[in-house]
């Protein structure tokens, strides 16, 4: 079954009065295991498309299914249930929340779904050894360097074990050698079967993908 | 030399305290009961207007009045309808008061040639404290006090309750104190970025200070004149509910220029001294670590 | 919970400022509930201190209000007493009268009771009055100072004094039998206490037999309003009250100082919401983009709502605890300025803490800290998740 499917997508926002055509048609499906870098300049809609994608924001027009439900169709309640259990998503400036330790973030939204404390605590220091951070587990986010933070939340975005992954610009605030750890990472978790949606303006990161969609002005320029 | 008051002012409880039950003092039914000829001869009462009222008795109606509910009464001629100055001790107690010739009272009372106290009016250029000395070191059981005595005494009712007020006052203003702080310095710190960008951009701390005490000057002035205006609305609802509720025409609450010079020139420095102490702290820190990078 | 603690501790100087603030209105929350109704619990607690639970006063006046009297005090006791529901009353008188001390006088409050029946005092030193002593006197501490007296002395009493003849139409020689306090006299009263039939001389209201007023003891069990009830219709030259319908009185009085409770307290409130709601407000604001991370990693509405609301609740408890703590001491020192009231019996106090009132207060405390996180909460709930973040990365 097709993950994730997208017809004809709009999307128009006001921006000091003026309407800004952010997405002006853009169409593309996403099967199980795909690898899928969206490159493009700035402003050429691509944290737009990805935020249609994963159902944080609503199109003007067009649509979105995921695992054959449209999103857009979908009460609020319900679309947050399916962000919580079946996407992960990772932003460029991780977002953890800095009171909490590296562990408590990645418990976040088990919890919210319902695991139960010593499963969730459990599935928590397992996917901080899996990112790379069992020695930082008890650390507050604070406390950790910007790459150990954005593993952090990758960590987070596998909590609920989700289908796909939605990445927007992951390595946009690191440096290269901490960028390339990232790659390393988003490859071990494609390998073990999670897709990957990724935003990114990083070559290296685009080149990984075994999918390359370039965007320009609102709309799919290439796609490889 | 002493000489009694030509008419006492004195008080009596004709029953009916608290709203309880009816006065013993009631209109005489005009049917005849008391002899023809003798209104003239009734002794005079002038009544206060809040007894009047709840008697229904105007001036020309003759009244009862007794000392014991039931006991023997003597009728009296409604010859005036008073009202009592405004003293704020006795505002709650809502008792009525009525006046007599002190002759006619004595009679009333059955105490022949005895009064509870004297008003003693001194030559010019004799002083109270030396006269009431004087009559003190000849008294046997009465005492002379001068008249600012007896006020300062009977003040004393005020004193507590001002001093209350002020204490109230001084929790309130320390109240205010942390709130303002706590706000200025939530409203500069919501500006921390826009600061550390003009550090950045080479702006220096004196300007950027100035700028936010600017803002925080505004703020308390505008705040102190809604304040202002508020307390003045507050005075006069303040004055309307209580002169209502204790049917008196006291003022509970009186704005002068002197409360709102001091309230004014009050929450004007808490205001500007908080937002001084928030930019200061503003300033201080390094850009960076205003910018969240640090 | 644990998340919204340390959110607080993320701003240190901002949440101590919020907590200061937090804690002032609180203690004058406080102190304005136990204002509102301490003084009343104060006086019902002296009414009933000695278990008599009605008072029988001249008609329209209450006790010790004026100097009106009853007539015929042994044949209103009578007919009191010969209701099946009375215990035991007790009647007194309440005069002004005079001690010798050396070649001068001392001004004096007397009161003339009935030792087997009485509400007025508590013996602290010495012998009680038998009920027949007409040679013995109690002295209050501040008497015994004034007339420089003690337990075992003899003193002279006078009453209705003549200042044309210099004399007394009185005196009596009393033996001091003991020490008491009078538990309506105000701070420093010189008071004597003799039986009433000595006071009703020295009052000069024997041959009427008057009294001030008279406390009645109800059975217990009895119907208290329909002994009241029976009492008026006995004696209706008399004003009857029940401690409650004194209480209620006495609560008219006071009408200001309940009304300026209430407004202060009010006020209190609403300085403490929006010293809440505008922190947590600006807090959101500032967490925004987190608030949609959350939200965008699948955190629902109802979460994030009741996150912002318990760190609201975390703030208002907090410093309502700290409140609590310095509302004690400033009712302290504000019951220290009332009770300066000249004329009020020193037993009262103006700020009585009772189960029900710190109750009341914690109460609307606690609802005061969800009111104050309200506001936060919805703009929380409803910040736009994807606008925020394209905000968030600019």
């Amino acid at each position: 079954m097709t993950l994730l499917r997208a017809r004809d997508l709009r999307k128009d926002y006001r921006l000091d009065g003026e309407v800004v055509h952010a997405l002006r048609g853009v169409s593309l499906e996403i099967e199980p295991g795909d690898y899928v870098a969206i490159a493009g300049p700035s402003g050429s809609g691509k944290s737009t498309l990805l935020h249609l994608l994963g159902g944080i924001d609503a199109p003007t027009a067009g649509s979105v299914e995921l695992l054959g439900r449209p999103l857009e169709r979908l009460p609020d309640r319900e679309l947050t249930r399916l962000r919580l259990t079946k996407i992960g998503f990772v932003f460029q400036r991780f977002h953890l929340l800095p009171v909490l330790t590296a562990a408590e973030n990645v418990e976040l939204p088990m919890a919210e779904a319902g695991v139960p404390a010593r499963e969730r605590r459990q599935r928590a220091r397992d996917l901080l050894a899996y990112v790379g951070l069992a020695h930082r587990i008890n650390h507050r986010a604070t406390q950790l360097s910007g790459g150990e933070m954005q593993r952090v939340a990758i960590a987070r975005a596998l909590a609920n074990r989700p289908a796909l992954i939605l990445a927007d610009e992951p390595t946009g605030e690191l440096d290269a050698a901490t960028g390339r750890e990232i790659l390393d990472l988003f490859r071990r978790l494609n390998a073990d079967g999670t897709a990957l949606v990724v935003v990114t303006h990083d070559e290296h990161l685009a080149a990984e993908a075994r999918r390359k969609i370039h965007m320009l002005d609102g709309r799919i320029s290439t796609a490889g | 030399m002493m000489k009694p008051a030509g008419i006492a002012a004195l008080l009596l409880v004709l029953g009916g305290a608290q709203g309880g039950s009816p006065p013993e003092a009631g209109p005489v039914p005009p049917d005849g009961s008391l002899p023809p000829g003798t209104r003239a001869s009734l002794p005079p009462i002038a009544l206060e207007r809040r007894l009047a009222r709840r008697l229904q008795a105007t001036v020309g109606d003759t009244v009862a009045l007794s000392l014991e509910p039931g006991g023997p009464a003597r009728a009296a001629l409604v010859v005036a309808v008073y009202e009592p100055p405004s003293d704020p001790a006795r505002v709650a107690r809502r008792e009525y008061g009525l006046r007599l010739h002190l002759p006619d009272l004595a009679a009333l009372l059955g105490a022949e040639d005895r009064v509870d106290r004297f008003a003693v009016a001194l030559r010019e250029g004799v002083a109270p404290e030396s006269a009431a000395a004087r009559f003190n070191r000849i008294a046997f059981g009465f005492r002379a006090v001068p008249s600012v005595a007896i006020a300062n005494q009977a003040s004393q009712t005020f004193v507590v309750v001002s001093r209350f007020h002020d204490a109230i006052a001084v929790i309130s203003v320390v109240a205010s104190a942390v709130f303002l702080l706590c706000i200025m310095l939530l409203k500069v710190e919501e500006r921390r970025h826009d600061a550390a960008l003009m550090r950045l951009i080479g702006v220096r701390r004196r300007t950027i200070f100035g700028a936010l005490l600017l803002e925080a000057v505004l703020v308390a002035a505008v705040g102190s004149g809604l304040g202002l205006g508020l307390a003045l609305l507050a005075s006069v609802a303040t004055n309307a509910y209580y002169q209502r509720f204790f049917d008196t025409s006291l003022v509970f609450s009186l704005v002068t220029p002197g409360v709102v010079a001091f309230s004014v020139a009050l929450s004007l420095g808490l205001g500007v001294a908080a937002g001084a102490l928030a930019a200061w702290r503003l300033v201080r820190t390094r850009p960076v670590v205003l910018w969240g990078r640090g | 919970m644990p998340a919204a603690l340390r959110n607080l501790r993320r701003h240190p100087m901002r949440s101590g400022l919020a907590l200061a603030g937090v804690a002032v209105t609180t203690a004058m929350l406080l102190d304005m509930v136990l204002l509102s109704r301490g003084i009343e619990r104060s006086f019902e607690r002296l009414l009933l201190g000695r278990g008599y639970q009605i008072r029988v006063s001249p008609k329209g006046t209450l006790p010790f209000d004026t100097e009106a009297t009853l007539a015929g005090a042994t044949a209103l006791r009578r007919t009191l007493e010969s209701d099946p529901a009375v215990e035991a009353v007790g009647p007194f008188l309440g005069t002004s009268l005079h001690a010798r001390r050396g070649d001068s006088l001392v001004t004096l409050f007397g009161y003339g009771i009935d030792p087997a029946a009485q509400a007025l005092y508590q013996l602290e030193e010495g012998a009680d009055l038998a009920p027949g002593d007409t040679a013995g006197v109690l002295l209050s501490r501040p008497a015994a100072q004034a007339i420089g007296a003690g337990i075992g002395d003899t003193v002279s009493l006078l009453g209705r004094l003549d200042p044309q003849t210099a004399s007394a139409a009185v005196e009596r020689r009393l033996v001091v039998r003991g020490l008491a306090r009078w538990l309506y006299d105000y701070r420093g009263q010189p008071s004597v206490g003799t039986v009433l039939a000595v006071m009703q001389d020295l009052a000069w209201q024997r041959a009427e037999d008057r009294v001030s007023a008279m406390v009645v003891r109800v059975r217990e069990g009895a119907d208290l309003e329909a002994v009241v009830e029976r009492l008026r219709a006995a004696a209706p030259r008399a004003e009857v009250n029940s401690v409650g319908e004194l209480v209620a009185h006495f609560r008219q009085r006071l009408a200001y100082f309940r009304q300026l409770s209430s407004i202060l307290g009010t006020i209190s409130l609403g300085v403490t919401v929006l010293l809440v709601a505008t922190l947590m407000t600006i807090t959101v604001n500032e967490r925004l983009g987190e608030i949609a991370t959350l939200r965008a990693i699948g955190i629902g509405r109802g979460t994030i709502v009741r996150g912002v609301l318990a760190e609201s609740l975390v703030l208002t408890v907090a410093g309502g605890g700290l409140g609590v703590g310095l509302g004690s001491v400033t009712a302290r020192y504000l019951d220290q300025i009332l009770t300066a009231f000249p004329g009020l019996p020193a037993a009262i106090s103006f700020f009585v803490p009772e189960p029900r009132s710190l109750a009341l207060a914690a109460g609307t405390l606690l609802a005061t800290g969800v009111l104050a996180g309200v506001y936060p909460a919805v703009l929380a709930a409803r910040a736009p998740i994807a606008a925020t973040l394209r905000a968030e990365a600019t």
